[in-house]
């Protein structure tokens, strides 16, 4: 038996301190053994949870699989096509079912193609799962608006375009980026018709998405894109020429060459890279003219150009510049030099007697 | 008369699904696995006259169950690869470890089987 009596003096009898800490360990005690309850709880539901997804997964699996094969050839849905869609209508009601339905549809839509495919189109329309979809564009939240968006998308729901148009300019980047790869992945170049009206700047990584996308498919026929080049967005500017450069686009020559004169450097440096890549020995020639009339990034992007498209004809052009005050350029000059005449090269490295020219000729000479 | 048999190594279980059905509808006998390291038991267990397997799987890929298959058990069973966009490299490591036939995804089902007859008949 506990004798209380002896328990009881013993902590009558301790010193505040002691009596203090007795106190807070029973208080982190007992917060433990709560703590420990509760995460018991909510492993127990999380797996709970998490086995009703799958059950609710193989049995929505095995529905769509034979509403798949229980089809005719006529095209029109079949009783059994029916009654299956019914079954899904009720379940859909309830979010997380739909989120499951929802999924199961979309892995299956990635792997199949042709007449199946079309069904899975067919499904989802039919079960009313574009209706929800259409809900979710008129949320409040942005995050919604996006899932909705890119669902839309991945179901290939073009006649949703209408209702999206209106977030291209919307204020979060998410929802921006979801409209664009959604007009882009439906409408290919024609859905780049969204750049006329953007505002907001393309991020560079929705550059690349969309650049990936339109090359997945097989026409490749590329609208006009000098509206872009001009376009006041230099976001818009940078990404007209990333297709003038992938789609080889020769005859926007003209305004190319008004785009070195444009306000922003990234815009023209890119411009004399786009310019190298269509027209070569042209444009160098045209930048040649122009140098001293180019920004210090230019002319270094210049140089690099110079150094793919170099002849023999331009020496005197590249040993103009091997004093030049930017250590760069001279590096850059210098290899060029070394490209197109090596008695010369070997002559300068001799005559140069500045311990900064030297350090220079030895680094041209590793490379 | 004994249906061939077929093991199917495939992540997306609805894929695999759809294809047991549509392959069993064949006449043809289907063993699912969920991963590689699965196929490679099935394989041997079952001794299949044809093996499908996708090239992305979990534990052990598709290019090792190949490979375990040509290499360590010596076997020439008939293997047909599925591959998704930007995975070109690895079908041609499959065909240079011993692969048969590849089908990109998405693809449609009916042609996979008219593959398979080719290759190991109904």
């Amino acid at each position: 038996m506990v004798d209380y009596q002896y328990i009881y003096d013993y902590y009558s009898n301790t010193p505040h301190l002691i009596k203090w800490v007795w106190w807070v360990s029973a208080l982190l005690a007992i917060s433990i053994i709560v703590l420990a309850v509760y995460l018991k709880f909510i492993r127990l539901s999380l797996r709970k949870k998490s086995n009703e997804t799958a059950k609710f997964k193989s049995e929505y699996e095995a529905l769509l699989v034979e509403y798949l094969y229980s089809g005719d050839e006529s095209g029109k849905l079949t009783d059994s096509q029916k009654l299956i869609i019914n079954r899904i209508k009720d379940s859909i009601k309830t979010p997380s079912k739909r989120k499951i339905i929802v999924s199961v549809l979309y892995n299956l839509m990635n792997e199949v193609s042709g007449e199946m495919s079309d069904s899975i189109k067919t499904f989802y329309y039919e079960t009313g799962l574009i209706y929800y979809a259409f809900e979710r564009l008129k949320s409040k939240k942005w995050n919604i608006i996006g899932k909705g968006i890119s669902e839309l998308r991945r179901f290939g729901i073009d006649e949703a375009s209408h209702v999206i148009a209106p977030f291209i300019n919307h204020p979060k980047s998410e929802v921006r980026s979801e409209t664009h790869l959604y007009m882009v992945n439906l409408f290919l170049f024609e859905g780049l018709s969204f750049l006329d009206n953007l505002k907001a700047p393309l991020s560079e990584w929705i550059q690349i998405q969309l650049l990936e996308t339109l090359q997945r498919f097989d026409n490749q026929e590329i609208c006009d894109i000098r509206p872009w080049l001009k376009s006041e967005n230099n976001s818009v500017v940078l990404f007209a020429l990333k297709l003038a450069q992938i789609y080889n686009q020769f005859e926007v020559k003209e305004t190319l060459m008004d785009l070195l004169a444009h306000e922003n450097k990234e815009i023209r440096i890119e411009t004399i890279d786009v310019l190298a890549h269509l027209y070569g020995i042209e444009a160098k020639e045209m930048l040649k003219t122009n140098f001293n009339d180019l920004s210090l990034e230019e002319q270094i992007s210049f140089f690099k150009l110079l150094e793919k498209l170099v002849v023999p004809d331009d020496e005197p052009f590249v040993e103009a510049y091997l004093f030049h005050k930017n250590f760069e350029i001279q590096l850059l000059a210098l290899k060029i030099l070394k490209e197109i005449n090596f008695d010369k090269y070997i002559g300068f490295t001799k005559s140069s007697n500045n311990n900064k020219s030297l350090a220079m000729v030895k680094a041209v000479k590793m490379l | 008369m004994n249906k061939k048999k077929i093991v199917l190594a495939e992540d997306n279980s609805t894929l695999s699904l759809l294809l047991k059905f549509r392959l069993e509808k064949e006449g043809y006998e289907l063993f699912v696995a969920t991963d590689g390291k699965e196929a490679l038991e099935l394989i041997e267990s079952q001794s299949p006259d044809l093996i499908l397997s996708d090239i992305m799987m979990p534990f052990v890929s598709g290019l090792e169950v190949i490979s375990h298959l040509r290499n360590k058990l010596n076997l020439s069973t008939p293997i047909i690869v599925f591959s998704s966009a930007g995975q070109e490299e690895m079908v041609l490591k499959a065909f240079n470890l011993g692969a048969n036939d590849f089908m990109g995804k998405p693809f449609s089902p009916n042609e996979l089987v008219i593959r398979i007859k080719r290759l190991i008949g109904t």
